[in-house]
């Protein structure tokens, strides 16, 4: 209580004091020029520095709100630059497309991966187109510098497939534009590494031959490099068996062209 | 008796003081003020309001009957007049303040005394030099004129202290 009261106290001693010196400093300003313009630059600088001051509290405490008007630009510039990214992968993809040559009688859609497994014997791999896109269960999945698989199944926006790295993948290819033909698989070895099997004893495959999709097949389209010979080996006895080192670099693998062939119905049916 | 006199003699000293502000001006750089001994020997019994109010009116009499700047003085002397008291018991102890006696400076002693008079004079100066200057002399200019108006002023106060309370 008392503490109380001598608190009060002191404030109206305060008060007084504040309003005898604002009575006599204005008594003095009114009285002197030199004073007065004194008084006038002080207050101004009091008032300044206090101005200031708020200001600066006030910036302080309004950044929070500058911040999430700045994150909100933030993220449209995002989606913005993102939206501009994939215009540009796309064209690339295309020219990249056009600059392959690849057979005109598929029909061809750039897609990105979204996820691919390269830990078992088993691996997929998700693609960022779908139906709506114009994507078709048993399309190839390639790019320039090889065959990466195959579309098993298809979503909306996403589709589904079996990357080559998947023992359950044949691939028909050529060895040399007018060489023999035979299936290649991955022998479940390195990424870049394939066999070619069934070959017969009597013919020689030097190394270094550039191995291509055969065309055989309703799936891929013919031609495309698909990797080189490094030799062959004997098994069995009976038939030889051809390593290719593949051009596809699968660690480094990112965008891919789905290849779907319009005519692949018809072809089956007729082969059935 | 001696409250009566306390009053004249006070009146009287802000005559002279009135004086010495038209009719003995020293030197441009020393100031005469015995204003510090009248606020110091006010009764104890009055706190700092009252002594705020009794130093703003001796301030601004003595500025309005003298060549001085209106307000000047009241101004300086009211930050005096609210420092008194824990001045006083700065100087004196907190026994004086709390038995309310009267301050005689016969009792208290020179030394005292005259420190307490220098340490109000050195606050009625500090804010009479700052507010003069106006910011139109410089720092050691205004510091010599302070300390020579407190050097001058400090012992004619306790004089004048001594006359308003003789033992």
């Amino acid at each position: 209580m008392a503490q109380k009261g001598r608190f009060f106290s002191g404030l109206f001693t305060a008060a007084v004091f504040i309003s005898l010196e604002i009575a006599a400093v204005s008594a003095l300003k009114s009285s002197s020029v030199l004073q007065d313009i004194w008084i006038n630059r002080f207050s101004h600088n009091v008032m300044a520095f206090s101005w200031g001051s708020i200001n600066n509290v006030r910036g302080y405490f309004g950044l929070r709100e500058q911040n999430e008007i700045l994150a909100g630009r933030n993220y449209e510039l995002f989606k913005e630059l993102q939206h501009y990214k994939e215009l540009e992968k796309e064209s690339q993809a295309m020219a990249k497309l056009d600059s392959a040559g690849l057979p005109s009688r598929f029909n061809y859609i750039p897609a990105e991966i979204t996820a691919m497994g390269t830990n078992s014997r088993h691996n997929y791999i998700i693609l960022n187109k779908g139906s709506e896109h114009g994507v078709k269960p048993l399309s190839a999945i390639i790019t320039p510098n090889g065959v990466v698989g195959m579309i098993y199944s298809v979503d909306r926006r996403y589709s589904y497939g079996l990357s080559l790295l998947n023992d359950k993948i044949s691939v028909s290819v050529r060895i040399g534009r007018e060489g023999i033909v035979a299936p290649m698989n991955w022998d479940g070895g390195d990424f870049d590494r394939a066999i070619l099997k069934n070959i017969p004893l009597h013919l020689e495959v030097p190394e270094g031959d550039t191995v291509l999709t055969s065309g055989l097949s309703a799936v891929y389209p013919a031609d495309i490099p698909v990797g080189v010979t490094t030799g062959s080996r004997l098994v069995d006895g009976a038939v030889n068996i051809v390593d290719v080192k593949l051009f596809v670099d699968f660690s480094a693998l990112r965008y891919v062209i789905i290849a779907e062939n319009p005519d692949r119905a018809a072809i089956e049916e007729m082969s059935e | 008796m001696s409250k009566y006199r306390f009053i004249v003699f006070s009146l009287i000293f802000i005559v002279v003081q009135i004086f010495i502000c038209n009719y003995f001006p020293f030197s441009r750089y020393v100031l005469i003020s015995i204003l510090p001994a009248l606020l110091l020997m006010l009764p104890l019994e009055y706190g700092s309001n009252v002594s705020m109010l009794i130093a703003f009116a001796a301030g601004f009499a003595v500025d309005f009957f003298s060549t001085g700047m209106l307000g000047i003085t009241s101004a300086s002397l009211v930050p005096a007049a609210l420092l008194r008291q824990p001045l006083i018991s700065f100087v004196f102890g907190d026994e004086i303040s709390s038995r309310a006696e009267r301050i005689i400076p016969g009792r208290i002693g020179l030394p005292k005394m005259s420190l307490a008079m220098l340490l109000l004079c050195a606050v009625f100066f500090l804010c009479y030099v700052w507010m003069d200057a106006a910011d139109t002399s410089g720092f050691w200019s205004g510091a010599l004129r302070f300390a020579l108006s407190v050097a001058a002023s400090a012992p004619l106060c306790v004089l004048v202290a001594g006359i308003l309370r003789p033992e």
